[in-house]
């Protein structure tokens, strides 16, 4: 068993010489992209650990320069994949010349942030948020810091040398002298932090950037990953571990009946058994602190569970197996099928019970009435995010202290559930964020740290990861919420709509991206309601949450007006755009319209399809459109039907307007991804439920998009074109998640005839 | 039960039953966590490594399987991430979260020490390998960049 002498328990050094930059605000220009240089040396001093941190002086939590002359870059935000790593360096490196190979990544833990009162989260649940990168407030703050640190280093030289801070110039990680003379930063880095400056120097004008949307730059991490000395979370050795194999209330909302552990105790490495009750009551949080996602028993409550522990994964994992376990159902068990809980969806948008209406404009139901021009009824199912990394987790639970190393996506919310789950104080909490394959929204309630810290705490003292087997993830998801939706349409003598109703029904039905759909400028009459209606399975965010359900579903309809209308697609949403104050949609429509040949003729049996949506507009709950805001993606997907009745799909095109670029390349890769993961997703994925419990448990019966999938596509074209280029730097990961598939039914309609109004489309016969 | 196992030109003495996947030998006996656990069911790719040359699923390769013969994992592939493979997946920046990476370049490893100039219909046969990240399109362009470089 473990003794705490022998862990390596993190050196967390407050940090020494550290001081505030007074910040000053930016009038920033509107820059224009030019060319890219591209990037691609791979070296870097970034850690397979990040959460071990470095040596240095720290000139604020956000930047420290060691004696070695590595310096860290530090940001709140986990990098699951997205770059936050990359682009915070980038950042800098635009005021202070960075040796790119002495770049480290590095984390400001939530407990630091817990100490110092809160300063590094100002901005709410954000903050530790990951999937965001930059934030323009952030990005001053940044820019301000580098350039401070830079005026520092340059005048800590010059009383080095007894020069003139005139004859000093920074390059890439050095200073020189106007006779030739070098110091590193790091030499001088202590000196810099005690340097008093008359004036704070201003950031360099916008439209001298050289770096922030001028080059492209490959993740820090890259050259660990590319040996495979990337620590994920699953991947943590600590001395003296034990591992542990966990399962959950197959019915999700069930209870543990009982069990025989005596039916393993004695096989190969087995320790113990931990059982997880859901109904023991739970620490809640001391007066005045709060969880950014709060402790709700849907998002990160604890789930009955039963685990065993053993001395490696394996073992463990095949005790579990082999041990007799029995379960009470619950509730859940009434949905015998999943097709019983589609008709109980389908029911309500026929007979609504007390629907949340969002918006009542004019008066659609009159105009409507019982003759609507088009009609359709769209059905978005459950499905797995499928993180690429199984769930896991370690935790140290001991009397006075937690630690944790998570492969999270808000180390800030983790900790509030560990001290919920241990009934410690927070400040006796330490979160330590490793590395993530992939999250997609999976892991930012933590839910699965409840998991891990209930397991862990049945073995005070000793180091417990807790992996889920990929089985047990895909069968404990917190699923894309499923989502029913009725559109109906009167047209008036143009084809154009004139009233609208769209009936929503669903786990968490939202109105993201219909009731602030700039097409409302262009319809008198818009009827929109929600129902939350679920089975017993849980929800969670799923990338591009609700508005990967509800941006399908409009633009899908919107091509069904257009179609009926026989209008141009195209045409039909300039007309509805005519009257928004943002061109940026009519704009990317041209610009995805030219670079697809939208219109020209591209052979026989080849088809297109178009559609366009905003991820992020004006915030979660903007019922009316904003311009200006979040990112707008307009699609055109070129797609094949085979006689077999296979969908191919050669080509697809996106044109994006996030506002301006940090790291091209980097967002590139991202929407690609993301349009890789929509379509396989809408051709492909649903999870199905028998008697409460999901039958899908792997890739045997999960199917994904592969490089062999016919319906992957052949080419993506991701066009930049149409950016706005001003102060915002919106989102690159969920906006691809929306456009793409009501497009390729739009493409598959004009081939068949046939719409794809219900995903996964690959049920539907084409043939 | 003892065994010994040659990694990464290495020579490794385990004690484990000999049908103890030779993932989680690598993994959690050895300590090389380069390869990777994506589904334990031969679906995914993501544990894949060589044995004598060949890309083999580790998750369903039981220990026994291996000994007596040489196995490459990631951490194996090069001494410094020189690779072709490893030179053309960075040069086009092919990983996000990287998680399934080490699997996707010890399968285009061994398919191109077999075909050195794959045709795409070789590569989405021998590659399918999962990557939820969606990086399929780059992880083609790299497998014939890698054959360009190699
Ligand atoms: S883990 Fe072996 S194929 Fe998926
Ligand atoms: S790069 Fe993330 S799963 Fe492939």
């Amino acid at each position: 068993m473990a003794l705490m002498g022998k862990l390596a328990i993190r050196h967390r050094p407050l940090s020494v010489n550290r001081r505030q930059f007074v910040l000053s605000t930016l009038a920033l220009g509107g820059g224009l992209m030019i060319g890219l240089t591209p990037y691609r040396e791979s070296m870097a001093a970034t850690s397979a650990k990040p959460w071990e941190g470095g040596e240095g002086t720290e000139f604020t939590a956000y930047l420290s320069i060691g004696p070695d002359n590595i310096v860290t870059v530090r940001s709140t935000t986990p990098d699951i994949g997205n770059g936050t790593f990359t682009a915070n360096p980038m950042i800098i490196s635009e005021e202070l010349p960075l040796d790119w190979s002495l770049v480290r990544g590095e984390y400001i833990p939530p407990e630091r942030d817990l100490a110092e009162g809160g300063k590094y989260s100002t901005s709410g649940y954000l903050a530790y948020f990951s999937g965001r990168s930059t934030e323009p407030e952030k990005l001053h703050e940044l820019l301000q810091l580098a350039a401070s640190t830079r005026e520092r280093l340059r005048q800590a030289a010059a009383e080095e040398w007894s020069a003139a801070v005139a004859d000093v110039t920074v390059e890439e990680g050095r200073l020189r002298h106007a006779d030739g003379r070098t110091l590193t930063y790091g030499e001088v880095a202590e000196k810099a932090a005690t340097v008093e400056l008359a004036e704070e120097p201003a950031p360099k004008p916008r439209a001298d950037w050289a770096v922030l949307g001028k080059q492209s730059r490959n993740k820090l991490q890259m050259p660990m990953i590319m040996n495979g000395s990337t620590v994920y979370g699953i991947d943590l050795k600590l001395p003296g571990m034990v591992y542990a194999a966990l399962r959950q209330s197959p019915v999700q909302g069930g209870r543990l009946k009982s069990y025989d552990f005596e039916a393993v105790r004695g096989l190969s490495g087995v320790r113990g058994v931990a059982v997880v009750d859901p109904d023991e009551p739970r620490a809640g949080l001391p007066e005045g602190f709060r969880a950014p996602f709060g402790l709700t028993a849907s998002q990160n409550g604890p789930q009955a569970a039963i685990a065993v522990i053993a001395d490696s994964y394996w073992e463990a994992q095949t005790a579990l197996d082999l041990m007799p376990v029995e379960w009470e159902a619950g509730e859940g068990a009434r949905w015998t099928s999943t097709q019983t809980f589609y008709d109980h969806l389908s029911d309500r948008l026929t007979n609504p019970v007390d629907p949340n209406i969002v918006v009542a404009e004019g008066d659609a139901e009159a105009e409507i009435g019982d003759a609507a021009d088009v009609e359709a009824e769209f059905l978005t199912p459950y499905m797995d995010h499928f993180t690429m990394e199984p769930l896991n987790g370690t935790a140290l639970v001991e009397a006075d202290r937690l630690e944790m190393w998570l492969p999270t996506q808000h180390t800030q919310q983790a900790l509030f559930v560990g001290a919920d789950e241990t009934g410690l104080h927070p400040e006796k909490v330490l979160v330590n964020q490793t590395w993530v394959g992939t999250g997609f929204g999976r892991r930012v309630y933590n839910d699965d740290t409840r998991m891990v810290v209930a397991v862990a705490k049945t073995m005070p003292g000793v180091p417990v990861k807790v992996v889920w087997s990929r089985e047990e993830s895909m069968r404990q998801g917190r699923y894309r919420q499923v989502m029913a939706g009725r559109f109906t349409a009167k047209l008036d003598e143009s084809g154009m709509p004139k009233a609208i109703k769209s009936s929503i029904a669903g786990a968490g039905a939202g109105h993201m991206g219909i009731a602030n759909s700039p097409y409302r400028l262009a319809v008198p009459n818009w009827l929109i309601q929600t129902q939350n209606v679920n089975s017993n399975l849980l929800t969670g965010p799923w990338r591009g949450p609700g508005w990967n359900s509800n941006c399908f579903m409009l633009e899908s309809f919107i091509n069904q007006c257009a179609e009926k209308a026989g209008i141009d697609a195209i045409e039909y949403r300039k007309t509805l755009l005519a009257e928004f104050e943002d061109p940026a949609w009519i704009r990317l429509l041209d610009l995805v319209k030219e670079k697809s040949g939208w219109g020209t003729d591209q052979g026989r049996g080849i088809a297109q399809g178009v559609a366009i949506g905003n991820w992020g507009m004006g915030g979660y709950s903007s019922t009316a459109p904003v311009g200006f805001s979040g990112t707008t993606v307009a699609t055109v997907v070129t797609a094949e039907v085979s006689r077999r009745g296979d969908i191919y799909i050669p080509r697809v095109d996106l044109a994006v307007d996030l506002g301006s670029l940090i790291n091209e390349d980097a967002v590139r890769q991202m929407l690609e991804g993301g349009v890789v993961m929509t379509l396989g997703a809408a051709m492909h994925e649903e999870i199905n439920l028998n008697n409460g419990r999901v039958v899908e448990g792997n890739l045997d019966s999960y199917r994904l998009a592969r490089q062999n999938d016919p319906s992957l596509p052949l080419e993506i074209h991701v066009h930049f074109e149409g950016l706005s280029n001003g102060e915002r730097f919106s989102e690159a990961g969920e906006p691809p998640m929306g456009p793409p598939p009501p497009a390729l039914a739009h493409a598959v309609y004009k081939l068949t005839g046939q719409w794809l109004n219900r995903m996964p489309f690959g049920r539907q016969n084409l043939a | 039960m003892a065994v010994t196992i040659n990694v990464n030109g290495q020579s490794h003495e385990v004690d484990a039953d000999p049908s103890m996947p030779l993932l989680w030998v690598l993994r959690d006996k050895i300590g090389l966590t380069g390869t990777k656990y994506g589904c334990g069911i031969n679906q995914c790719g993501a544990c894949t490594v060589h044995i004598d040359g060949q890309a083999v699923r580790s998750c369903n390769t039981p220990l026994a399987r291996a000994v007596g013969q040489s196995v490459v994992t990631i951490e194996g592939l090069s001494a410094d991430s020189s690779h072709p493979v490893q030179r053309a997946w960075t040069e086009l920046n092919v990983a996000q979260c990287g998680y399934c990476q080490s699997g996707q370049m010890m399968a285009a490893a061994a398919l191109l020490a077999q075909s050195p100039n794959p045709t795409d219909a070789q590569i989405d046969q021998a590659m399918d390998n999962v990557c939820r990240c969606g990086t399929y399109l780059r992880i083609r362009s790299a497998v014939h960049r890698a054959a360009e470089l190699a």
